[in-house]
């Protein structure tokens, strides 16, 4: 149950939502799935005046450009991202990282688009009552941060926690935004602010329309993992995506993009530990040194009560062991 | 005796077909015209005086149809117990001062939830901000800021601050015991807060018509219910009736009374129309009762060969801001401690401590999980120091069939030494015990096993200590059966009608059951003691037994048989030496009415424990007689845990029981299964996350309770120590809580066995085993190669 | 949450808002295909209507946030969260619900099965657990072990540890589980 009312239009198309959003001086909030817009509404976190809903544009399906790339649509479900034969051919890594959010009802719901532009969490946040706290924090417009009392003033340091993200990143992926101005193209990388009271670089009249990730490179492998206590209907504690890809000896690294998310305002690439390896003949020895190697790279934020030692540790192991899947995955192993 | 037809069958739920439709009609399901929502405003300081409270603005509000606040009520107290030396402790709205967040201080009854929300931001309260104190051994401190006064009887004696109650006894001399002790050890052991993770949230409807309270509410216990409102609403019992509703997990959960409980009887009676309040999810983790964090110090002393010498115990119990069931913890953790194993010298103390948290209540095994995990943890690291299994060390001191507890008790049949010899039978626990320690293992995945074993108490006395069961006949032979018992999952109705079908010889599909309505059922212990199967079915037995042996009577006179030649069968009354003559069950109400003054044949029966003891034992001195119904378990955990990231997990549980006997074993087994996965729970993933007694997590995606990814296979065996004979009574025995303690120490012993990490405190968090294995061998982990790669790496 | 709530008071004597918007919308619901015309603020949820507006309570709310799966209906087929969907987000749907699943007062095969499996206990899981089966067996006729989690993750239940739930999904999808109870 939501507490207070608000507005609801349900334009037909995306230029009419932005016709929308611009309207309303950006006190409006797109409702797609709604499955982190609702609960974080009912809790009051996000209290926009204006719901515009999506739901009566009907998304494309997946399908391959011309240039090989493959575009999707980012009203597309992300249970339809995991089960489409096609998108678990030519891109199983965004099929995994899809399958693996939330539980099954909120996948059947919520969408691509969505997942990429939900709001970030801390223990601190998602607990609006009619009595709990006496003071907002940064986040909540308030003056003051809970978890970290001492940091510098206005900094908010909840954790951006996409599945998607991640996967994204490491496919080298662009997203499409629709404005006022047109359309727009950049790197899913360059979304993030690194600034948690505004996680994205979104304007409030922009919508994400669509991903494209391009051409997978040959000689590629990828490896994808979801740190979590109980493996379901819950968020990431760490989440990790890699991307290798092979010269044609199936040795030598081409490439390689190494992204953690859910530890921080945004996903981190390991950009350092990425170049090291490119040119390198891979073997054991390199990818583990090149897991910790980027595990020292990566500062996670303590959050939802684990640690950063934890945080490190558990991203060293599973880096390990996604950068040793990818790269049986590039050598054709796993074939 | 002919054969049982109904008692030891997997008969199935009678309120099934009602919860697979959604027929069920839970508290929040009832409707009546006119309904106002209640809403209640809470502390958002864990220790504060009430400098005013200002309702003027919300009860101006249009839309607003009551207010209260505690000077609004009779000020009458209540509590989880109420005894001479504990008397009721608490009001129903806070007076004076708060003693945790989310205390209850004013509710409002409007027409919308809207309305009522507006309302609670209207009322205005001046707080005087108190200094607060949360770690139990800190609020001990003489100078720690005072909750309430220590009790005067603990005050007298002892310098400690914010003790709601101690429990302390002993026996034979413990300090002469370790002297005498080839080896004594001593650890500490801490537990976290938990919740108890019902679905159904606390909900209550109440209304005032007619001069009489019409209360729905999500309860185990009726009678207690109708018991506490009275009393806080000083009304005779019978102007409060709490009506049937089911009821969607409880736990331990929704015993005692609540404040929303109140306060929606009190609105209804202040406007004169029905008043719903349903709690939400954040208000459950943050504001109301969890379970019972305990520190456990034990100090154990044994021979060389594994005997018992000595055991000495402290226990403090983080007990939260008013008494609860604190008090009851402490005086349990001494039970659960005692039970088991014999033990000839022993001290027990016990602290409940104030602090500022919300209020305890039970959960499931109340206490024992973390005893059990404190004293079979420790017997295992005592069995490796002398060189003995884990098996032979528990069968050296497992109490035998017919041997006397300290405290007067006898455990009758009860098995506990065959309940383990199954266990490491079924399990192959001492082939595959050490496994993963011994030579050098390959991968990162550890395989190891463990065992705990506990014992359970049924059905001891506490309000209202009894059960009575009536049966009435129908003239067509069939049978309805009035009892209190609630059904609160676990399958009571199913059982009792079971019971009442064996009783009779009818059908299951001729018993029907009106349960748990305090105007027309009788009173009944509630499902709270881990005794309706025993005492309310004892009482179903007694009171089908009743009219049986007046459907006999009648059928005697009719057939010009004697009563003792005739029997019930298939609806029917039979003469043994004649099996042809015979009566069926409504030509024999016919005559009844015909010949008895029209006597309709209405059976009625009625248990309890220990009828030969008048009351409960001291929660103090222990002193007194508890039960005659003690169950014994063992239980062996197989978990898997990566030893490079310190994650493990349940794969396998074995619990073995002694239940006397399952009246229904597919129940029992349902009751095992989710026990095993209650405590998984315990074990590695559940917490309550408090930071100065504001809860941070109060939902279910960051309060993780297992989800069906984290399933174990869990089988059960039964250790049969008693039987079900048709006229007389029986003894089944615990099934439904204890089974949450032996198998949470098993998997602390199955971890150390994979990973050789001794673990102290729950949860298990990967955290928590990483570190350990980091202390044990700093390289190891770092460097553990399973891969399988390809040649060229 | 009062059915009185649902009607009219809220639009009508509830003057003292804060801010008053929220235009109700009216739409059309075909709920176990019975269709309802109704009048609703964009704010209420599709749990909302189903219990209170239309008065079928087999679907139970537990904690409003989309995190237990208790309120899960099926919405054009799919199993959603009725505790996180916007009513007015459904106009012009179909919506099943647990009333559904039975047809003419005789027990559906997965509705029998869980009872056969004692896959049920305090029952406050079942109508949502049912939902999520339906919608699982739908896409699946005999789903791997695998499938049965990642379909039934989203739903907690306390009470049975799974086992007998999982048992139940096996029974009815012919993959040789048979009754424990009679």
């Amino acid at each position: 149950m939501i507490l207070y009312d608000f507005d609801y239009e349900r334009p037909n198309t995306l230029q009419e939502a932005t016709a929308l959003l611009r309207q309303t001086e950006g006190k409006a909030r797109l409702l797609a799935g709604g499955t982190d817009l609702l609960p974080n509404m009912r809790v009051q976190v996000l209290k926009p005046t204006m719901l515009i809903s999506l739901g009566a544009i009907t998304p494309r399906p997946p399908q391959a450009e011309l240039d090989g790339s493959i575009r999707i649509d980012a009203l597309t479900r992300l249970a339809d991202l995991e089960n489409s034969e096609f998108v678990r051919r030519e891109i199983p890594m965004l099929a995994e990282s899809a399958h693996v959010v939330g539980g099954n009802q909120i996948r059947q719901v919520a969408t691509l688009g969505g997942n990429l532009c939900q709001e970030t969490r801390c223990l601190y946040l998602n607990q609006e009552h009619d009595y709990q706290f006496t003071a907002p924090c940064y986040k909540r417009n308030g003056d003051c941060c809970y978890p970290f009392p001492g940091n510098k003033p206005g900094t908010c340091w909840s954790v951006y926690m996409s599945d998607t993200a991640p996967a994204l990143i490491a496919l080298s992926a662009n997203v499409d935004i629709i404005g006022e101005a047109g359309v727009r193209t950049v790197p899913a990388e360059t979304l993030f602010t690194g600034n948690s009271l505004e996680p994205l670089w979104l304007a409030r009249t922009e919508i994400i329309s669509s991903v494209v990730v391009p051409p997978i490179p040959t000689g590629f492998g990828w490896g994808y993992h979801k740190s979590t206590i109980r493996g379901g209907l819950e968020f990431a504690m760490a989440n990790i995506a890699v991307a290798l890809w092979l010269e044609n000896d199936r040795k030598t690294c081409a490439g390689a993009r190494i992204v953690v998310g859910a530890v921080s305002e945004g996903p981190l690439r390991a950009l350092a530990t990425e170049k090291s390896l490119v040119g390198q003949v891979l073997n054991a020895d390199l990818l583990w040194k090149a897991a910790d190697d980027a595990s020292n790279e990566i500062n996670p934020l303590p959050h939802h009560g684990f640690t950063r030692n934890y945080l490190n540790e558990n991203i060293r192991v599973y880096l390990r062991r996604t950068l040793i899947t990818a790269f049986e995955r590039a050598y054709g192993m796993d074939a | 005796m002919s054969e049982l037809k109904f008692v030891g069958k997997s008969f199935k739920r009678k309120d099934g077909p009602d919860k697979v439709t959604g027929r069920a009609l839970y508290s929040e399901d009832v409707k009546l015209p006119g309904i106002l929502i209640g809403r209640v405003l809470r502390s958002p300081h864990p220790h504060a005086r009430i400098v005013s409270i200002d309702t003027s603005r919300a009860k101006a509000l249009p839309g607003v149809k009551a207010v209260i606040t505690v000077e609004d009520t009779k000020g009458i107290k209540h509590g989880f117990v109420e005894t001479p030396r504990y008397p009721a402790d608490q009001e129903v709205l806070a007076r004076g001062k708060v003693v945790h967040v989310g205390e209850e201080l004013a509710a409002v009854a409007a027409v919308d939830s809207f309305t009522a929300q507006q309302a609670l931001e209207l009322i205005n309260v001046e707080y005087e901000i108190l200094p607060g104190v949360f770690d139990p051994e800190k609020a001990m401190d003489p100078e720690a800021p005072k909750i309430h006064p220590s009790h005067p009887k603990i005050a007298d004696k002892e310098p400690f601050s914010n003790i709601g109650g101690k429990t302390e006894c002993g026996w034979g001399d413990v300090e002469k015991g370790f002297a005498e002790s080839d080896y004594v050890r001593e650890d500490r052991y801490e537990s976290q807060l938990r919740t108890h993770g019902y679905l159904e949230p606390h909900v209550t409807l109440a209304h005032w018509e007619s001069d009489k309270l019409n209360i729905w509410t999500s309860s185990m216990g009726t009678f207690v219910k109708r018991a506490k409102l009275a009393k806080t609403l000083d009304l005779p019992y019978s102007s409060v009736r709490i009506h049937k509703t089911y009821v969607g997990g409880t736990f331990g959960g929704k015993i005692d009374l609540y404040s929303h409980e109140y306060c929606a009887a009190r609105l209804s009676i202040l406007t004169g129309r029905p008043v719903r309040i349903v709690a939400s999810r954040e208000e459950i983790f943050s504001a109301y009762r969890h379970s019972q964090p305990l520190i456990v110090e034990v100090k154990t002393g044994v021979k060389n060969d594994g005997t018992i010498v000595a055991q000495q115990l402290r226990v403090i119990n983080n007990a939260g801001a008013y008494r609860g069931s604190g008090v009851v913890v402490v005086f349990l953790a001494w039970g659960f401690t005692m039970a088991p194993y014999r033990c000839p010298n022993l001290k027990y103390e016990g602290y409940s401590v104030y602090t500022n948290y919300t209020v305890r209540a039970p959960q499931r095994g109340h206490g024992c999980p973390k005893v059990r995990f404190a004293i079979e943890s420790q017997l295992d690291m005592i069995a490796e120091a002398l060189g003995i299994d884990p098996i032979t060390i528990r069968l050296r001191n497992a109490r035998q069939p017919s041997e006397d507890l300290p405290n007067g008790d006898n455990v009758h049949n009860g098995n506990l030494p065959e309940c383990i010899r199954v266990a490491a039978e079924k399990s192959d626990l001492l082939k595959k015990y050490g496994e993963a320690r011994k030579s050098p293992q390959t991968g990162h995945i550890r395989r190891g096993i463990g065992i705990g074993v506990s014992a359970y108490f049924g059905g001891s006395l506490i309000y209202p200590n009894s059960s009575g069961v009536m049966v009435k006949m129908n003239d067509d032979g069939s049978a309805i059966v009035l009892t209190g018992a609630i059904d609160v999952g676990q399958g009571a109705e199913t059982v009792i009608c079971q019971i009442v079908a064996e009783e009779l010889a009818i059908g299951m599909e001729d018993v029907k059951i009106i349960s748990s309505d305090t105007d027309t059922t009788p009173q009944d212990i509630g499902a709270w003691v881990s005794g309706m199967t025993y005492i309310t079915g004892n009482a179903a037995r007694q009171a089908a037994g009743n009219a049986r042996a007046k459907l006999i009577q009648v059928a005697s006179e009719q057939m010009n048989a004697p009563v003792e030649d005739l029997w019930v069968e298939d609806k029917a009354v039979f003469n043994r030496q004649n099996p042809q003559q015979r009566m069926t069950y409504d030509q024999v109400f016919a005559a009844s009415v015909a010949t008895h003054r029209g006597d309709t044949i209405i059976g009625e029966g009625f248990w309890r424990t220990m009828r030969d003891v008048p009351t409960h034992p001291s929660l103090a001195t222990t002193k007194g007689r508890w039960t005659e119904n003690y169950a014994f378990s063992a239980q062996v955990a197989e978990v898997e845990v990566d030893i490079e990231t310190g994650e493990a997990k349940l794969v396998k549980a074995l619990t073995v029981h002694d239940c006397g006997f399952p009246v229904n074993p597919a129940l029992v087994k349902g009751q095992v299964d989710g026990q095993v996965s209650m405590a998984m729970g315990h074990a590695f993933m559940e917490e309550v996350i408090t930071r100065n007694g504001y809860t941070l997590n109060p939902n279910w995606l960051d309060y993780r309770m297992p989800t069906i990814h984290n399933m174990a296979a869990s089988e059960d065996a039964d250790v049969i120590t008693e039987e079900y004979r048709v006229g007389e009574p029986y003894r089944t025995k615990e099934v439904g809580e204890g089974l949450v303690s032996g198998i949470l120490a098993a998997m602390a012993n199955a971890v150390y066995d994979a990973t050789g990490v001794r673990l102290y405190t729950t949860p298990f968090s990967p955290e928590r085993i990483l570190s350990g294995l980091k202390k044990l061998e700093p390289s190891k982990t770092t460097g553990v190669r399973d891969q399988q790669s390809p040649e060229v790496l | 949450m009062s059915y009185l709530e649902t009607i009219s008071i809220e639009d009508t004597a509830n003057v003292a808002k804060i801010e008053p918007k929220g235009r109700s919308r009216f739409i059309t619901l075909s709920i176990n295909g019975e269709r309802h015309e109704i009048t609703v603020k964009p704010r209420k949820m599709l749990i909302e209507v189903i219990r209170d507006t239309v008065g079928l309570t087999g679907t139970k709310g537990s904690c409003s946030s989309g995190t237990c799966g208790a309120c899960t209906v099926l919405l054009s087929g799919r199993p959603v969260l009725s505790c996180i969907t916007l009513a007015v987000e459904c106009d012009g749907k179909e919506i099943r619900t647990v009333e559904d699943l039975a047809e003419n007062g005789k027990l559906s095969a997965l509705q029998e099965a869980f009872l056969d499996q004692g896959a049920v206990q305090c029952g406050f899981c079942t109508p949502g657990m049912l939902m999520s089966a339906t919608a699982l067996l739908e896409r699946h006729s005999k789903p791997s072990l695998a499938q049965i989690k990642k379909g039934l993750e989203g739903n907690l239940c306390r009470c049975t540890g799974y086992n007998a739930i999982v048992d139940a999904v096996l029974q009815v999808s012919g993959q040789g589980v048979t009754p424990v109870m009679k």
